[in-house]
């Protein structure tokens, strides 16, 4: 090109794009463009596989779980927990009476049983402070020739350490000084080849002999009844147990044939896509040496179900065993614990002896080759109650208990979060100096940097023993709930999620608490209205769109939170029991989340419960799906106008 | 309360020429060499003027000149807006110093009402955006809210276009109605003063001219400021102009005069176009 003197011509050459990058008309600006639409559209494709790899594991769960339940039908399972059932209850009612009897007997041995207890821990303690000298001693007899003097050495020795370790026990005042002393000479002569325990230790065992004895003799009518309360269920259980038998082999043998079917479906497969005729001839022969024979459900059912009539002329008896029992049983224990159990038990007697009473009838009506359509499968696992793995029984897929679990901590860390976490929004957008604000932002942001383990840590070791001291304050047994049963329990769980929830909840809400326009508070002081009246009666209402997105976000963080759940919710799979009221928050549960991640690296690729836990995963899909959809309607609906 | 004497109302101060004509009635608003400043930054140099009741006054100006900051001095809505403060001076009202330690803002602030450039109703009902100043004043007799509210509205000429949607957002009004919702907002709390910041800028000519004709009928009951960036309403709307510069009052005197026969050398530039 000519520089000094450029020729018309070649000032407007430079208005066609060069041919650059390998010859590809593709100039810088398009190339960064490109990059950017192709980073969105892997994000966008990221997603979806994600929904496609959920559903085509979980969708397979369906006809599966339709499988298992089918056999767990024909095979006879559902008629046997028909009687299982009241078994079931007659225990758990059976174990509280138990409690009770405990808690009454222990009245009476608990001081004899602390007293001896106490002494043999402290023997034990001593014994292995002067386990070297003892060693030296029992070494000592054992050598042939050992002169006698340097034997009295070696045991003088000993009985110094004994001394000594024996100075240093701090013994329990359950003893009298009489007895202190007789235990400091006994222990103190303790040697390694003694015959007999120490003297003392022998009179406490003898005393707490004795006081057993007595409390056994004193509720020997309590003790007889909880022992006839077992007895009447013995015939029952026999003959469970019996039918149970014969079920779950025909329950294997069908998972045999299925087995078998897959296996030979495989071959059939493989055989079609087989390179060569010989290859093709021996899957072929493969399959037809598989043996498929069909399970005769029918005549392998007749035995079991005709164990009815026989089942049905139990009732009547238990039922009358289980009254005489109860009325052995004292109306008023003599602990408050053995009390409360009583009534308990008496509480839910009644309806245990209905289900008893009403069992035969239902599986009277019951029908082996009743089919279960698939819709039934789907049903099974959104409402079902049972959440049972590796059982040797029946595994069942219900997701309700994990279902009332998540949401029920997740309620708890929102009634507890949405307050803290508003009021600290108000506060520090509104009245706090700018020099507060830089030190509270930071701060509460900060909580987010927290690892989730380390705050189960905290919820193990620190929350747990703090809710459980505090609800053992007896100025505060008002509190439904208290005293506490578990550490680690729902309430425990929702605290920490809260904090977890509290950054999230924090910034949203204070953003939206910004974005009012300053118009509305300047018209509101203008017009004689405080601080107060303004951000109470303006600004707060105006942001409360955001305000409540900024809750649903909170939410989804709380119910998609895994790792404090599965440490500190207790993992008790089971529907808390709602009678306890606001008490209930005490107690443990498990999670949609905590089960996948428990669950999901122990179970086989493919097998059911791996497909269950899929369709766990998807669930928790759509509801945090749900709440992003709800908390964009939201702001959208209630959007303020640009001031 | 202390009353501060009120100071002559002609002032000696050569650099604000105050010549209200009106000097034979005491001005109800009193100006008195006010210094303002946002923290290190002053915007006002000695301004002293005297407003008078019942009239309506204008403030005219280049932008950032000072007039809305003076304005919002009236009201101390600026108390808002960390480290804005007099310096010196001090503005009376009624002779009693709104600036006085002991002052009720709040209760100043019933007396001296505001309307905002760009209207502001709250995200409520209609009502509720009349009945606010009431109900934060802590008034619970619902027939005395109720009586007002039709007042305000009918003083505010927007009752005819409301009265059947009084309980329907606010944010569905058109703009000027809107506006017209604000000051009806700005009345129910009977207010002396009621200070005007460029009320129009965000309106149309016709919402405009129905503002202009509100204002001229406000006028018998209400003592009002206006800071306005168009000359022409300046011109239509008010009784006396005071002309603004570089946080200076230049020129303050009856708007026929000030119009026709500028003193100030500069407020005849600024007049005609020359500057700002």
């Amino acid at each position: 090109m000519n520089e000094d003197k450029p020729s018309p011509s070649s000032d407007f050459q430079g208005l066609i794009k060069p041919p650059s990058f390998f010859g590809l008309r593709v100039d810088r600006q398009s190339l960064i463009k490109h990059f950017f639409t192709g980073s969105a559209a892997v994000t966008i494709l990221t997603l979806f596989l994600i929904m496609y790899s959920l559903l085509k594991e979980g969708t397979g769960f369906l006809p599966t779980y339709q499988f298992e339940l089918k056999v767990y039908r024909q095979a006879g399972l559902e008629f046997c927990d028909f009687i299982q059932k009241p078994l079931t209850e007659n225990t758990a009612l059976l174990s509280k009476l138990n409690r009770a009897v405990n808690a009454d007997t222990a009245t009476l041995t608990q001081k004899a049983q602390a007293r001896r207890d106490a002494l043999f821990l402290a023997k034990g303690r001593i014994e292995e402070k002067t386990a070297r000298l003892r060693e030296a001693v029992t070494e000592a007899l054992e050598t042939a020739g050992t002169p006698p003097e340097k034997l009295a050495q070696a045991r003088q020795a000993l009985t110094e350490a004994n001394a000594t370790a024996v100075a240093e026990e701090a013994f329990p005042d359950v003893y009298n000084a009489e007895e202190r002393r007789q235990i400091a000479t006994d222990l103190t002569a303790m040697q390694p080849d003694a015959a007999e325990p120490p003297a003392i230790l022998k009179t406490l065992s003898a005393e707490f002999t004795e006081q057993d004895r007595i409390a056994k003799e004193k509720y020997a009518g309590f003790l007889e009844a909880v022992e006839a309360f077992e007895e009447a269920t013995e015939p029952i259980v026999e003959l469970h147990d019996g039918i149970a038998e014969l079920a779950k082999a025909t329950k294997e043998a069908a998972v045999q044939q299925h087995m078998a079917e897959d296996a030979k479906a495989q071959l059939l497969a493989a055989a079609e896509s087989a390179k060569t005729p010989e290859a093709k001839a021996n899957f072929l022969k493969e399959a037809e040496a598989t043996s498929l024979e069909a399970i005769d459900y029918k005549g392998k059912i007749e035995p079991i179900v005709a164990k009815l009539p026989e089942y049905e002329a139990m009732i009547p008896p238990y039922v009358a065993a289980i009254k005489a029992a109860m009325e052995k049983v004292p109306q008023k224990g003599d602990t408050k614990e053995a009390t409360a159990l009583i009534n308990e038990v008496r509480k839910q007697l009644p309806k245990h002896l209905t289900h008893a009473e009403q069992s035969p009838a239902l599986m009277k009506a019951w029908q082996w080759d009743k089919p279960i359509p698939l819709i039934q499968a789907l049903t099974a696992f959104l409402f079902g109650g049972d959440w049972i793995t590796n059982s040797s029984w029946q595994d069942f897929y219900g997701v309700v208990p994990l279902l009332t679990g998540s949401l029920l901590i997740a309620v708890i860390a929102l009634v507890i979060a949405l307050p803290l976490s508003v009021a600290a929004a108000i506060y520090t957008n509104q009245f706090a100096t700018p020099r507060e604000q830089e030190l509270i932002k930071p701060f509460i942001e900060f909580i987010q940097a927290i690892p989730s383990v380390v705050l189960g840590f905290i919820g193990i070791s620190v929350v747990g023993d703090l809710i459980k001291e505090t609800s053992n304050i007896p100025w505060l047994q008002w509190i439904p709930g208290f005293p506490v049963q578990e550490r680690l329990n729902m309430f425990n769980a929702g605290l920490l999620l809260a904090l977890m929830a509290i950054p999230t909840m924090f910034s949203l809400a204070e953003d939206a608490i910004q974005n009012v326009p300053r118009a509305f508070s300047e018209a509101s002081e203008a017009l004689g209205a405080t601080k107060l009246q303004t951000v109470f009666r303006v600004i707060f209402p105006a942001s409360l769109s955001g305000v409540f997105a900024a809750m649903l976000l909170g939410l989804g963080r709380i119910v998609g939170e895994t790792m404090v759940v599965l440490l500190v919710a207790g993992n008790r799979i089971a529907i808390p029991d709602f009678s306890d009221g606001i008490g209930t928050v005490f107690q443990p549960a498990h999670t949609l989340t905590g089960i996948i991640a428990q669950e999901l690296g122990e179970v086989s690729k493919g097998s059911s419960h791996w497909q269950a836990l899929f369709m766990v995963g998807i669930l928790l899909f759509s509801i945090s799906l749900f709440i992003n959809f709800v908390s964009r309607k939201v702001v959208k609906r209630f959007q303020l106008p640009k001031i | 309360m202390t009353q501060t004497v009120a100071p002559p109302s002609v002032s000696s101060s050569s650099s604000s020429s105050v010549a209200a004509s009106s000097a034979t009635t005491q001005p109800l608003l009193k100006i008195n060499e006010v210094d303002f400043a946002y923290g290190a930054r002053q915007t006002l140099f000695g301004v002293n003027m005297g407003i008078a009741q019942r009239e309506v006054t204008a403030f005219i100006g280049p932008s950032g000149c000072g007039k809305s900051t003076l304005l919002r001095c009236i009201n101390r809505i600026n108390d808002m807006i960390e480290g804005a403060r007099i310096t010196k001076g001090n503005i009376t009202l009624g002779n009693v110093d709104i600036n006085h330690p002991d002052l009720d803002v709040i209760a100043l602030r019933r007396k001296v009402g505001m309307v905002f450039q760009k209207y502001n109703p709250f995200p409520r009902s209609i009502f509720e955006n009349v009945a606010y100043g009431l109900e934060v004043a802590g008034m619970k007799n619902k027939k005395v809210i109720a009586e007002t509210v039709e007042r305000s509205l009918r003083s505010a000429t927007l009752w005819e276009e409301v009265k059947d949607r009084l309980h329907e957002s606010a944010l569905g009004l058109s703009g000027g109605q809107q506006q017209r919702l604000c000051i009806a907002r700005t009345l129910s709390v009977r207010p002396e003063v009621v200070l005007m910041d460029e009320p129009c800028a965000a309106l149309d000519p016709i919402a405009t001219a129905k503002i202009e004709e509100l204002i001229h009928q406000l006028k018998k009951d209400y003592t009002i400021v206006i800071v306005t960036h168009n000359m022409e309403q300046a011109v239509r709307v008010s009784d006396k102009t005071a002309f603004f510069y570089l946080g200076k009052l230049i020129e303050f005197n009856n708007t026929m005069t000030l119009f026709s026969t500028p003193e100030n050398e500069q407020t005849e530039r600024y007049l005609s176009g020359r500057m700002g």
